[in-house]
């Protein structure tokens, strides 16, 4: 049993010691962001691939102004890429900016109608702004939206 | 330096100020005090009264002393902490796939002074290989962080950059930014003709040369050098006249503070006793970098160039980091005697004194003597630049009003703030060169005798950031900046808000709704009739929604307009960002509201976006001059407008630019670049506007005179004409449809408005609400046999419904 134990333990630590750097799985915008991550599609470029990691490390220093100048620069490179848009909201509402937050994810989702699971964590995003700012009529609207792209309609 | 973070607005200045009132009651209090002394004394005993004298003349000595220590310390405070905000463009940033020419390429490393070098011993050389190009960048510090100086490898094909790589290495490097080129800086009003640098700044070789040249011993003494004085001294016996100066550098600067040619010897004096004390309150450094900024080197009229910062640029037309061993050498030379050395009127004598500052640059170890003699080879090279202001006046002014919404004017001007902008020098330069070059050619056209003016806005549609400004026809001068300040009427530019108004109902409205052009008569509340006429002074009767809007029929606006009412107008127009209140008359249906060009560029913005507003910002980030970040100008967007009727009124606006009133576009764009875009003519001919984009640039155009007398161009003929020049010289790529689940596109018979197929003669593009389009065919597309739910002529029966 106790080997067991230690076999799974030392299974999960190579496991983790083998996922690809953090940034291919996804993006977090601080440690109280508690969100499902969304990894960058696959066309994304390099050069945004390594703005993503350098704005990762910058979260990670607690720099959100810093991570914030790195996604921009991302998003001027690959501006129709909705994750970075989502990426964006994300750190916005780390930020406490809901209204912010929830104008980047309604952009990210409009330009990801192909992709029903990024517009479900999108929708999330925009509950949660609009909870924030005291709308919780809109908050459960966004939540139904959510519900239904989860559902596959 | 400063090592004081500069103070966000609200936050108050007290420490400096009350330390310079200080100051003054220090100095001020000892001077009174010794004049009581001074009458005591002249009433004493005979016995003593040479002891009394000496004391009055020593106390006189120590007030006289603290008086000068009070002026020269005085003086030197109020220069140094003068720093200006300096704006640069934004960097531009490498990587594999961005789209750009090797051409373009070259373009920036001029702008950025790179010079070849085929060792790329240096930073800032480059050279050029078929289709790539080396380069050894420069290093500089970021927002976000810093890019130190290396080497890199950019490979070109078909326009992109397919290669970006460590040349020595041949690893591969995924992004990585040039330095971004300076374009100007906020100058407290009366010292604009100054460029300050900081003493980093300063080339090493301009800092030591400066003292191998002037002060050898500038680093040990202590302000004064009397063995030079006394070999000055020697010299000047001799020869019976001043014909050597024994000044240290800090001499000079104190001569520089209080410039006046008396040669005297009090003043000689004072001068010595303040570079004493002037070393006793500061370092070195801070005494070379006043130095540096102080030194007189010439004059441009009747304005005085101080400073090595003003004097790169005066004399050639450069930064000062940028300097060429020689170019430093010629402004050493310079600071022995800038009228008598004038490289305009004596460049022999100038050339001389420059090759021995570079042999004692030699010998004094600054340099090594390969250097030296290889510079000494070169000529002058003297290009006389701009002096004041920036080379992008209308930009900068731009930068500087949202500065000012947030900063104190103070902090602008003082503590060497930089400021990262979202300027595209390439785009900049199409722009002027195409508002430029076309309104000469109207101008004369027309014969409107120099009076023709415009203003171009370019933006970046997808982040909102604006990417050029030009404010004049001649784009350096600047006086009245017509991009951001001349409110004129907008004519048809406003249309597209009437239609969206529209579209926004798509129970009511799609593309295909038959509206009527017939004349119209509009009776104002004061009895008095409008009736406006088409363009082309001919009714069309009834027509599709989008064939109104891409013609630019007036009588079939105003009709749809008053059925809309101006109250929904003028929600679409705040949606579309329009700060502005709206009047609401009926004129104002076809523009009789004034905009400027950038509150059209804002309003076009939301458009080009697909309905998200994205307030039009020119600032990326502020940072201190030490490069902690101090504000970031955040993209923000919201989504003012349903994106699926913005699509469908963005498809009509595409077809203007293909069948619609700015077809002329058609043979002024590269093949295959869709745009979308409106055309706006105002009464009698005084304004000529294009609002456009493509997939990701916008711009507004607009011509006019200052008087506004008519300029007889209407938008396709006057502004469509610089706004096509634009487009077809920057990078750019086409419109791309929104992906949206909310909207379907079809082929429409362009007179009918009915269902068409392409290929068919008149079918064009365009977008419907999904579920909105018109069902019926039109005769191209198999229409006029029987369709369900209707007969033959329902199409017909529909129009008159």
């Amino acid at each position: 049993m106790k080997f067991l134990s230690i076999l799974l333990l030392a299974m999960l630590l190579t496991a983790c010691a083998l996922a690809p750097p953090g940034t291919r799985e996804g993006f977090k915008a601080g440690p109280g962001d508690a969100a499902e991550t969304v990894p960058p599609p696959p066309g994304t470029s390099r050069a945004v691939i390594a703005l993503l990691e350098e704005a990762r490390n910058a979260i990670d220093a607690g720099d959100t102004v810093v991570a914030e100048t790195k996604l921009e620069r991302a998003l001027r490179i690959e501006p129709r890429n909705a994750v970075l848009w989502h990426y964006m909201a994300r750190l916005r509402l780390a930020q406490d900016q809901p209204r912010r937050a929830a104008g980047l994810a309604a952009r990210s989702n409009s330009l990801a109608p192909d992709n029903p699971r990024l517009q479900a964590i999108n929708w999330r995003l925009i509950a949660e702004a609009r909870d924030r700012l005291g709308d919780r009529q809109g908050a459960r609207r966004a939540e139904a939206e959510a519900e239904r792209l989860e559902a596959g309609r | 330096m400063s090592k004081r973070k500069a103070t966000r607005k609200r936050k108050p200045e007290v420490g400096r100020k009350q330390g310079k009132k200080t100051a003054r009651k220090r100095a001020a209090g000892p001077g009174r005090r010794s004049r009581r002394k001074r009458r005591a004394a002249s009433g004493g005993l005979g016995r003593v009264r040479w002891r009394t004298g000496l004391i009055a003349a020593l106390v006189l000595a120590l007030a006289w002393t603290a008086w000068l220590d009070f002026r020269i310390r005085h003086e030197f405070e109020g220069k140094r902490w003068a720093l200006p905000a300096t704006v640069y463009a934004r960097p531009l940033e490498l990587y594999e796939g961005l789209v750009l020419s090797p051409d373009q390429f070259r373009e920036e490393l001029e702008r950025l002074d790179y010079r070849l070098d085929r060792s790329l011993a240096e930073p800032g050389t480059f050279r050029r290989a078929r289709g790539h190009f080396l380069l050894h960048k420069r290093a500089f510090r970021f927002a976000d962080g810093a890019s130190p100086a290396r080497k890199l490898e950019v490979g070109f094909r078909h326009g992109r950059i397919t290669a970006l790589r460590d040349p020595d290495s041949g690893k591969a490097i995924d992004l990585i930014r040039l330095e971004p080129a300076r374009i100007g800086g906020i100058y407290p009003a009366h010292r604009e003709d100054r460029i300050l640098i900081r003493l980093e700044q300063a080339p090493p070789e301009l800092r030591e040369g400066i003292i191998a040249v002037e002060d050898r011993r500038f680093r040990e003494h202590h302000g004064i050098n009397p063995r030079a004085i006394a070999r000055a001294l020697w010299a000047n016996l001799r020869a019976g006249a001043t014909v050597q100066g024994g000044s240290t550098i800090t001499q000079q600067l104190v001569k520089n503070f209080f410039l006046s040619n008396r040669r005297s010897l009090w003043r000689k004096a004072n001068e010595a006793v303040m570079a004493i004390l002037l070393e006793l309150h500061y370092d070195k450094d801070a005494i070379l970098e006043a130095y540096l900024n102080e030194i007189y080197l010439g004059q441009d009229g009747d304005r005085a160039i101080h400073g090595f910062g003003l004097a790169s640029r005066f004399y050639f037309d450069r930064e000062v980091e940028r300097l060429t061993l020689p170019q430093i050498a010629t402004l050493i030379a310079l600071v022995r005697g800038p009228s008598w050395y004038d490289p305009r009127r004596h460049p022999d004598r100038l050339l001389e004194r420059r090759n021995l500052v570079l042999r004692i640059m030699a010998e004094q170890g600054v340099i090594d003597a390969a250097r030296a003699r290889e510079a000494a080879r070169t000529g002058l090279g003297i290009r006389l630049g701009r002096l004041a202001g920036s080379r992008w006046p209308a930009f900068v002014d731009l930068v500087h009003r949202q500065l000012q919404r947030d900063y104190r004017r103070e902090d602008l001007t003082s503590e060497g703030l930089r400021i990262f902008t979202s300027f595209d020098p390439l785009v900049q330069s199409r722009a002027e060169r195409a508002l430029k070059r076309r309104i000469r050619e109207l101008d004369k056209a027309r014969g409107l005798d120099g009076k023709l003016q415009g203003a171009v806005v370019v933006t970046d549609t997808r982040t909102g950031e604006v990417l050029a400004v030009v404010g004049d026809r001649e784009p350096r001068y600047p006086g009245f900046n017509r991009a951001l300040d001349a409110v004129r009427p907008i004519g048809s530019l406003i249309k597209p808000a009437v239609y969206l108004t529209a579209l926004r109902q798509p129970e009511r409205y799609t593309l295909s709704t038959a509206i009527d052009d017939g004349p119209i008569r509009i009776q104002g509340p004061n009895g008095t009739i409008w009736s406006p006429k088409n363009y082309d002074g001919r009714s069309h009767g009834t027509v599709p929604l989008f064939a109104a809007l891409i013609h630019s029929y007036n009588q079939a606006t105003v009709r749809l307009g008053m059925a809309l009412g101006f109250e929904a107008i003028a929600d679409t127009l705040a949606r579309l960002g329009a700060t502005r209140e709206v009047p609401a008359y009926p004129s104002m249906l076809l523009g009789a509201v004034g905009f400027t060009p950038f509150e059209m560029a804002g309003m076009y913005q939301t458009l080009a976006s697909g309905g998200f507003r994205t307030p039009l910002r020119a600032i990326r980030e502020v940072t201190t001059a030490e490069g902690q970040p101090l504000g970031r100008y955040p993209l923000d967007v919201e989504q003012t407008l349903e994106p699926a009727p913005v699509a469908a009124l963005v498809s009509a606006l595409r077809e203007v630019t293909r069948s619609g009133t700015a077809r002329s576009l058609q043979t002024r764009l590269p093949d295959g670049l869709d745009v979308a875009g409106k055309t706006g003519t105002t009464d009698d001919l005084r304004d000529s506007w294009f609002a456009g984009f493509s997939g990701d640039r916008l711009a507004v155009v607009w011509l006019g005179r200052d008087d506004n007398r008519t300029i007889r161009l209407s938008g396709s003929r006057g502004a469509l004409v610089v706004w096509g020049d634009i487009l077809a010289s920057i990078p750019t790529t086409g419109l791309l449809p929104p992906a949206s689940d909310d909207v379907e596109y079809h082929w429409i018979d362009a007179d009918t408005g009915l269902l068409s197929e392409a290929g068919c003669p008149g079918a064009v593009e365009l977008a419907y609400v999904r579920g909105t389009a018109p069902s019926e065919r039109a005769p191209c597309a198999g229409g006029g046999k029987v369709e369900e739910g209707g007969g033959p002529f329902n199409w017909l029966r529909r129009l008159f419904r």
